[in-house]
């Protein structure tokens, strides 16, 4: 291994998001005062982080083929940590995208709340190649504190305040349960190294059981991250209460930050003689139905995504329980395109929420005849959500599924089954009203980032649905990784 | 096997293709274009019945294997690729769907509120239907088969009746459910013969040797899919409330060609892919089939509204369908074939007379018509025409079927056969007694003035009419296009 000037030579992309997110607030610095209407004149801090991301995005194409370790192994330069931090970097832009418009309207300071996303990015990013647990535990405080902040960003709603204290007192909760179970794993290995806990695990005639308690805990910490059941009782008041930029972003970006940190894991410690697929298999059984059954009685559309948010959790857990190559290629396949579509539905929420200030469903009657294409992009992210075919939800149930059953799943595979047809149910109701009920018919005064963050996921989810050779084969390569 | 493009190819390609570019574009056109939309579905629709025509005329009725072959990868890695191709099965049900998508647009005269979306819908209907029936891959064939159910849900709720959201969303489900199932059944498939591939033609070639009690497995959850679409009793309760919700352009297409989907996916699935699966199921396969047939004639006995009456009509003569189906033999499968055919022409006109009629009173209740033979007679002698040809009289396409599917039952379920036969009682009965009610009898005087059949309506049902005739009269004409077919999937049952 090189000098630390070579290791950090390495880190570009990490290195620019951080000055990205510096940079926007030293030129907000040098702006003029303005008041509360002229926040929206900073909107265009966003694109300046987008073009940020959007370097750093180059900068890791260029690392692309690197294979290394950096610092003793606290950073893992490898094909998965690439693709998690594109995914990232793209949930990053995408949000940004999102924000800037609607971000001016609750607040006075838009460029901290840009630049916030900015760094929570970098978080999730650092995430996505950390090998060492200590660098885990670090960095996701680096994700959740921003996060904690966007949430409350909406300082007049007292909701958006009283969601940002559930969330940080759950976060304080899962922190500590998480730095237990890494002191334990720690003082039992004397390691906090992954690839040494491998090896250890791997060299053990049998699992010490305060290990296994380590691990177990490990989990819990990453369960609470990705939503799944029975850690997802903040998801519905949370992610109600954000402001619906924030809800966007940590719908994707924090759930799949957890996966980043939780795969090299849980692939890491296969031999232990803990049974895997059975807990995770429950877990996701769990986190479908709980979900969906939740979401079908919700009248508010962020609650709706909230519950979905909790079973598209359980589908993603179905690709864990496999804990195969295949399943985990599932998985990273699954996250692109929940994160597409997801977004999507976000982005209509936004154009939809600035004309009617609300996000009932109820308020999308008529949207149809109010604004077209939101109502078909609206349409195209909740049909994908649910499964349906020439759409990349589709391909990525499909393909998760399919891991499953390979892997002798066969009673998880029809419990998911079962529940992509409840979810449809409720995906199809707010098509419903959107196309089928009368409303105000005023033409919709569109917020352009929102709409065109919007058409990209559109865009992405037909790609992914109609072709997704390429991005299962990044996918699959990805994976690989995990399992030489 | 890569086939070079022919002109063939080119053709079958483009029945699909051409009715889904042709929708996207209609979507897109500006809203003034509004009043030329039926026009131009017309025009699309018309340009697909005539390549579908033209198969037919270039089909080579002695070879036993796919036609017009076009194998282009798509998902490698999953081992998918756009694999179409007709042979006697799927020819005549992909023309039915060309047929009736045509003369549903043309009976769509009276859709005046969203048109573009409408014939958008209506033409993206029609490329998911022939998708179905021309896919030799099972991943491209399940996409289609769902891609069918987003614009039927959209046409019956936005155009339905009072009671459409229920209707639409109960159809919706029902089907989503069982093609799940279905999915499942073709994972477990693909799994099971380890070839890495969807291509229907070659996991047929591998899974017929699976162990009969994996192929029966892996059957159940495929008809499950399979028979919701039918739909066999009990699962059937979705249609007759589509059914009367439905606009009446979208009930031609419904009971004329997507219930078809089920029963072509029995016979494409069962006999051609799993037939240790399939043989093992027959039998519950024919009772339920059975139960369809009388179960559903004796409701639309009871009924009282004349489209719920042609709704219940449907269920019981697919049973006839599914029990031909279940018998496997030649001539069994031969009548089911020749009766999914048939029924899409007679169900298609007997829609399209109730569609008139009730554009007319704008009621559907049998007790608020009566004579109507002496103020609209063309109209009414339609009405005698179809419920003849739906009762199966000879020399009108329903006998063929039906007497195909009863002589190919009876050596293998001589009950069944019997009682099938005995059906028919019930199906004069309600089908007389309907005749009895609406055309014939005193006149209600309500009814005086209503205008007889008018131009664009002989326009969409004349060709039915015709074509139920000819198939009656000249059964070779159908039977000759699928004869070879049929008889190498009964050769496979045989071993």
């Amino acid at each position: 291994m090189g000098g630390t000037a070579q290791a950090v030579a390495y880190l570009w992309p990490e290195l620019i998001v951080a000055i990205t997110g510096a940079l926007i607030l030293v030129i907000d610095l040098f702006l003029p005062r303005v008041g509360e209407e002229g926040a929206s004149s900073r909107s265009w801090l966003a694109y300046v982080g987008v073009a940020g991301l959007a370097v750093a995005a180059v900068a890791t194409a260029a690392r692309a083929g690197v294979e290394t370790t950096l610092f003793d192994g606290i950073i893992v330069l490898d094909g998965l940590a690439t693709y998690f931090t594109f995914l990232f970097l793209g949930i990053g832009a995408l949000s940004l995208l999102l924000a800037a418009n609607s971000v001016p309207r609750f607040t006075r300071w838009p460029a901290e709340y840009y630049a916030l996303v900015v760094w929570c990015t970098l978080g999730h990013m650092v995430l996505a190649s950390a090998g060492e647990l200590f660098t885990i535990f670090v960095t996701l405080q680096l994700t959740s504190l921003p996060l904690i902040i966007l949430i409350g960003y909406a300082k007049r709603s007292g909701k958006s305040g009283e969601a940002a204290l559930k969330y940080l007192l759950l976060v304080l909760v899962s922190t500590a349960v998480l730095a237990y179970g890494m002191s334990l794993i720690y003082g039992s290995l004397g390691t906090s190294t992954i690839s040494e806990i491998a090896l250890q695990l791997g060299k053990a005639e049998r699992i010490d059981s305060v290990v296994a308690l380590g691990l177990v805990l490990l989990l819990t910490g990453f369960a609470f991250k990705i939503t799944a059941a029975p850690f997802h009782y903040w998801v519905p008041d949370t992610y109600e209460g954000a402001p619906t930029p924030t809800t966007a972003f940590m719908s994707v970006g924090s759930k799949f930050a957890g996966f980043a940190l939780a795969l090299r894991i849980i692939v890491a410690t296969t031999h232990v003689q803990l049974d895997w697929p059975l807990i995770f298999g429950v877990m996701a059984a769990l986190s479908m139905t709980i979900g969906n059954l939740g979401a079908i009685r919700q009248v508010n559309i962020k609650r709706m995504l909230a519950y979905s948010g909790i079973a598209q959790a359980g589908y993603l857990l179905v690709g864990v329980a496999a804990l195969s190559a295949a399943g985990v290629a599932s998985i990273l396949f699954y996250s692109v395109a929940y994160t597409l579509a997801n977004l999507a539905a976000f982005g209509t929420i936004i154009n939809v929420a600035k004309a009617t200030r609300s996000a009932e469903i109820e308020g999308y009657a008529g949207l149809a005849k109010r604004a077209p294409l939101v109502a078909l992009t609206a349409a195209i992210a909740l049909l994908s959500l649910g499964g349906l075919p020439l759409l990349g939800g589709f391909m990525a149930k499909f393909y998760v599924f399919l891991t499953a059953a390979h892997e002798g799943l066969i009673w998880l595979v029809a419990i998911g089954v079962i529940n992509s047809v409840i979810s449809m149910y409720y995906y199809m109701r707010v098509i419903y009203v959107i196309y089928v009920r009368e409303g105000d018919t005023e033409p919709l005064v569109l917020d352009p980032s929102a709409t065109l963050a919007s058409a990209v996921c559109v865009a992405g989810v037909l790609a992914l649905g109609l072709f997704p050779e390429y991005a299962f084969r990044l996918a699959n390569e990805a994976a690989a990784v995990l399992f030489r | 096997m890569m086939t070079q493009m022919g002109t063939g190819q080119l053709v079958l390609a483009a029945t699909i293709l051409v009715p889904l570019v042709g929708g996207i574009l209609l979507s897109l056109i500006p809203r003034s274009f509004s009043g030329h939309a039926r026009g131009y579905a017309l025009g699309i629709s018309g340009l697909v019945l005539v390549m579908a025509g033209w198969l037919w005329a270039n089909f080579d009725p002695t070879v036993a294997g796919m036609q017009f072959e076009i194998d282009v990868p798509w998902i490698a890695g999953l081992g998918t690729a756009f694999h179409l191709g007709v042979d006697g099965l799927s020819l005549p049900l992909l023309f039915l769907t060309a047929l009736l998508t045509c003369l549903a647009v043309i009976a769509s005269a009276g859709i005046n509120d969203r048109e573009r979306q409408y014939f958008t819908l209506l033409l993206l209907l029609e490329a998911g239907l022939s998708g179905v029936f021309v896919s030799l891959d099972l991943i491209l064939f399940y996409l289609f088969w769902e891609v069918v159910l987003i614009p039927m849900y959209f046409l019956i709720s936005i155009w339905g009746g009072p009671n459409r959201a229920y209707a639409a969303v109960k159809f919706f489900l029902y089907t989503l459910a069982g093609s799940l199932a279905m999915l499942a059944g073709i994972i477990a498939l693909y799994l099971a013969t380890g070839a890495k591939t969807f291509d229907l033609i070659r996991i047929a070639e591998s899974a017929g040797h699976l162990p009969a009690a994996l192929q029966t497995g892996i059957f159940i959850a495929i008809a499950v899919g399979l028979a919701v679409k039918v739909p066999i009793f009990p699962l059937h309760t979705w249609l007759p409330d589509a059914h009367v919700e439905a606009p009446t352009a979208v009930s031609v297409l419904l009971a004329g060609v997507l219930l078809k989907m089920g029963s072509y996916g029995f016979i494409r699935l069962g006999p051609g892919v799993l037939p240790a699966g399939f043989t093992a199921i027959a039998p519950v396969l024919a009772v339920l089939a059975v139960i369809s047939i009388v179960y559903g004639a004796a409701l639309a006995l009871v009924q009282t509204d004349l489209k719920r009456l042609v709704a219940y009509s449907s269920v019981s003569h697919m049973g006839y369908v599914m029990l031909g189906i279940s018998a496997g033999t030649t001539a069994g499968l031969t009548g089911a074939t020749v009766q999914m055919f048939s029924h899409g022409l007679i169900a298609g006109l007997l829609f399209l007379l109730v569609g008139a009629v009730y554009s007319r009173a704008h009621t559907r209740e049998m007790a608020a018509f009566g004579g109507i033979a002496k103020v609209t007679p063309i109209l009414a002698g339609g009405f005698v025409f179809a419920s003849f040809a739906s009762l199966g009289l000879p020399g009108m396409s329903g006998f063929i079927g039906e007497f195909l599917v009863v002589a190919g039952t009876l050596p293998v379920y001589p009950v069944l056969a019997m009682i099938s036969a005995a059906a028919v009682v019930l199906t004069v009965s309600y089908l007389l007694w309907m005749l009895r009610r609406v055309t014939f009898g005193p006149l209600n005087e309500e009814r005086a003035g209503m205008p007889d059949i008018s131009g664009s309506e002989v326009a969409s049902m004349a060709p039915l009419a015709l074509l139920i005739l000819v198939v009656g009269v000249l059964p070779q004409s159908l039977i000759g296009v699928m004869q070879t077919t049929i008889e190498s999937i009964v050769a496979v049952l045989a071993r």
